[in-house]
């Protein structure tokens, strides 16, 4: 089977790249992450949400 | 989901995805992002254009390189990607402006029948989550992977 039929599947194929191991522990989009604290702060998770694990 | 999608790299963890938006503007690199939040186990999913020439990372450039529906697919393969690494974590997502967020919940209610059998899928709402449904307006998207 080619990458490309197996890319198919729900789960994507992804090819291991050790240069974007530079962007692992970088905040690369600041400002929305820090939108989506601020939204979390005070919404939280869901009341019916199922328990992790 | 049957969309095509373009082929991803990752670094080890599956918290940083590349990708490479061919269109009618050439190729634009991009990048995904799942940032850890200050609530335990819930990601922030956030993805833009990267600068070549500068090395900047963008969430708020319009490519316009006609490939939405192919760029909005393979986001969400990064979304299977990082919960099959990352069971039991939620994603949360929100456009950069409100037709963006329009634009993903758009995207959410076309495969939504495909979405619900692999997650749990939420819509924010003035200020609470409920569960999705198709023509509500919502500001911002939370889902969980369900358990096999």
């Amino acid at each position: 089977m080619k990458v490309k039929d197996l890319n198919k599947s729900k789960l994507p194929v992804v090819r291991i790249d050790n240069s974007l191991e530079k962007y692992k522990d970088k905040v690369l989009f600041k400002d929305k992450l820090d939108k989506a604290n601020q939204m979390l702060k005070t919404i939280g998770l869901p009341k019916s949400r199922k328990q992790s694990g | 989901m049957k969309l095509e999608r373009y082929e991803l790299k990752a670094e080890k963890s599956l918290m940083v995805f590349e990708f490479v938006s061919e269109g009618p503007k050439g190729q634009i690199p991009k990048l995904v992002q799942f940032g850890e939040t200050n609530l335990k186990d819930l990601y922030n999913l956030a993805f833009g254009d990267k600068d070549i020439s500068t090395g900047e990372i963008s969430d708020s450039v319009v490519s316009n390189n006609s490939d939405s529906d192919k760029v909005l697919a393979t986001v969400v393969a990064t979304v299977y990607a990082f919960t099959d690494r990352h069971p039991g974590v939620w994603v949360y997502a929100t456009g950069s402006t409100m037709s963006r967020t329009r634009l993903y919940r758009m995207g959410l209610t076309k495969y939504l029948q495909e979405i619900m059998e692999d997650f749990d899928l939420y819509g924010q709402k003035k200020g609470e989550w409920e569960l999705f449904e198709k023509g509500v307006e919502y500001e911002a998207f939370l889902v969980q992977r369900k358990n096999d």
